[in-house]
């Protein structure tokens, strides 16, 4: 209890402890079941014996008083005289600690921590021992397992080949080193142990001391992550994930720094291939759209004037032929017409989808309503973009779904098409679905073509796979057919 | 006393196309072809000189199209007609040619007895 110091005069002063009874400080010693204490005479003889003994030790006080405190030693230390030798350490210096195998009653042993302290009276008369003694088996062996288990951690991360894992003192030399940053950076442990870690860095950054600042960022932030070059021992570069953690003891004290590294190069040159090959892929489009609209428009100025021309002219040949012959003039000029007709539509799909002033989805809906009305289908436009896609894939997703709507006119007998984009996945997932006759239906009339309506299919498969993307055709659930593919927004260099 | 010719002038880029419709208009007894154009700035210059009663104009011309063309005519002779001539019947040129002010659109393909009709039209409209 605690008592403020500022207590009124009046009232009666409570004592302030009461003396403890002549055998106290015996009852207390011998309640105590965690610590062996008892007494030995001069010669070494058990003259007391407390609770905490008896479950220790296994012997009552029956057993043990007036024995020579010897037998609790194993064989060893009896011939090596040791309990002796304490008695007399303990005599002459006052205390003896040890810490060793004792014996029980029965004979096991346990670990056991003691401490003998040497008894004088008043006159410096030896008059016998007191001796504590702590069973420490369970702390032993918790030390142990955890001796064990860093022992096998250290194996563990000696034997680790994919990361490079090795500590700093914290002047930043190495003083660990595995078997992975023996493989990524060339130096065995002898090379490097000892060494200051910043011979893993390029010239330009010893300039701006960036190992340093490596370490200082770690100290205050508890952790420094970094991707950059490194270099191996033979002077060659790798391309590194490094983690640099701080390691502080229990008092807060730097005590060094845990270093991981691990090499990206291939991952990195997985990616650069990938980006490089999605800018092949873009450069492809443009390439493509470039050729399509040359061919447009030399079709369009020299093949549509022609035969414009001609038309205009066969019928005036026919106005002044007699009926016979203008009668076979009016056919070729019909035949002239009927494939300016199919050039005028074959210059339409070539034209650029004019991607640089409308949305992707306006530009489809612009075609849509081009086409599709002009064939007498309805069409429905569903867009739910998050974003317009990047030029290329905007092209790519244009020309495969004025391919898709080509196909659908020449062989679905639709009346109605349902298109629509979604932004999922990193992508676009475009779906064009009709009410026509479905695929690989045997009802499909033999096309006048096959082998361009097959060339639609590659080509619109191609498209999507050279974009990164795919494309499939099944079963709409109303029964005609469904185009479905799916165009990944282009790639964002990859910045994880 | 028969009626005074109908002026036309023609223009279109493509040499071909521009000697058939010549022909073509020649053809008629009540028309003549005044003059013929081979770019935008040449029509807009020929239908001043001349002030035809209609100007049969491509669409897709160089120095600016027949969009450009078609809107100058309109301030420099407003009585002439103008006939738009275009590959597509599509959004753009539909536009093009509603905000030129051209009087009649037809697309290059049509047949003579069209264009003869339409020029007709822009012409002599008092004769419909």
């Amino acid at each position: 209890m605690v008592h403020s110091g500022a207590m009124p005069a009046d009232h009666p002063a409570e004592p302030d402890f009461e003396r403890p009874a002549p055998d106290a400080y015996r009852l207390i010693v011998d309640s105590v079941v965690d610590y062996a204490i008892f007494m030995l005479d001069p010669t070494g003889r058990i003259v007391t014996w407390n609770a905490g003994a008896e479950r220790i030790k296994g012997y009552s006080p029956d057993d043990i008083l007036g024995k020579h405190f010897s037998v609790f030693y194993p064989p060893d230390d009896l011939e090596a005289r040791k309990p002796w030798y304490e008695l007399e350490v303990a005599a002459e210096v006052g205390r003896f600690e040890d810490e060793g195998w004792r014996l029980r009653k029965d004979g096991t042993r346990f670990w056991a921590n003691v401490i003998i302290t040497a008894l004088f009276d008043e006159s410096g008369q030896l008059r016998g021992f007191a001796k504590v003694t702590r069973d420490m088996t369970e702390r032993m062996r918790a030390e142990e397992a955890l001796r064990s288990s860093e022992e096998r951690f250290r194996l563990l991360v000696h034997g680790v080949l994919d990361y490079a894992i090795f500590m700093l003192d914290p002047a930043g030399r190495v003083i660990s080193w595995n078997a992975g940053a023996e493989r990524i950076k060339g130096y065995s442990a002898d090379d490097i142990v000892g060494e200051h870690f910043s011979v893993f860095y390029p010239p330009e950054d010893l300039v701006t001391r960036k190992p340093w600042r490596e370490l200082r960022v770690a100290v205050d932030a508890g952790r420094f992550e970094d991707e950059g070059w490194r270099l191996r021992k033979d002077g060659t570069r790798f391309w590194a994930n490094v983690v640099i953690t701080a390691l502080f003891d229990e008092s807060g004290q730097l005590r060094g720094f845990a270093k991981v590294t691990r090499d990206m190069t291939e991952r990195r040159r997985v990616e650069q291939t990938l980006t490089e090959q999605r800018r092949l892929v873009g450069h492809l489009v443009e390439a493509q759209e470039l050729e399509r609209r040359r061919i447009a428009w030399d079709v369009h100025d020299d093949s549509i004037q022609s035969m414009v021309a001609v038309g205009m002219r066969l019928q005036l040949l026919a106005n002044r032929l007699p009926e016979q012959e203008a009668a076979v003039v009016r056919q070729l000029d019909e035949a002239v017409r009927a494939s300016l007709g199919r050039l005028r539509n074959l210059v339409f799909r070539l034209r650029p989808p004019e991607l640089d002033r409308h949305s992707l989805a306006e530009a489809l809906d612009r075609y849509f309503t081009d086409v599709a009305g002009s064939w007498g289908m309805t069409y429905r436009l569903r867009h739910e973009l998050d974003h317009e896609p990047p030029a290329e894939s905007a092209i790519t997703i244009f020309r495969i779904c004025q391919e898709a709507l080509t196909n659908i006119r020449k062989h679905a007998r639709a009346s109605e098409v349902d298109v629509s984009l979604t932004s999922t996945d990193g992508g676009t997932l475009v779906e064009i679905a009709d009410d026509g006759v479905g695929v690989g239906d045997d009802v499909e009339p033999p096309s006048e073509d096959p082998v361009s309506d097959h060339f639609g299919m590659i080509e619109m498969r191609e498209r999507a796979e050279t974009a990164g993307g795919w494309w499939s055709v099944g079963r709409s659930p109303r029964g005609g057919a469904v185009v479905r593919f799916w165009i990944p927004t282009a790639p964002g260099v990859s910045r994880d | 006393m028969t009626d005074p010719k109908l002026s036309v002038v023609i223009s279109d880029d493509d040499p071909m196309i521009r000697e058939a419709l010549r022909e073509v208009l020649d053809a008629e007894p009540d028309f003549e072809v005044v003059a013929v154009a081979r770019d935008a700035d040449e029509a807009i210059a020929l239908v001043e000189r001349h002030a035809p009663a209609v100007v049969v104009l491509d669409l897709r011309m160089p120095g600016g199209g027949g969009g450009r063309a078609a809107r100058e005519i309109r301030l420099r002779s407003p009585n002439t007609g103008i006939l738009a001539l275009s590959a597509f019947a599509d959004h753009d040129a539909v536009h093009e040619i509603q905000s030129a002010g051209v009087g009649e659109h037809l697309v290059k393909g049509v047949s003579n007895h069209d264009i003869v009709a339409a020029v007709r039209r822009l012409g002599r409209p008092e004769r419909r």
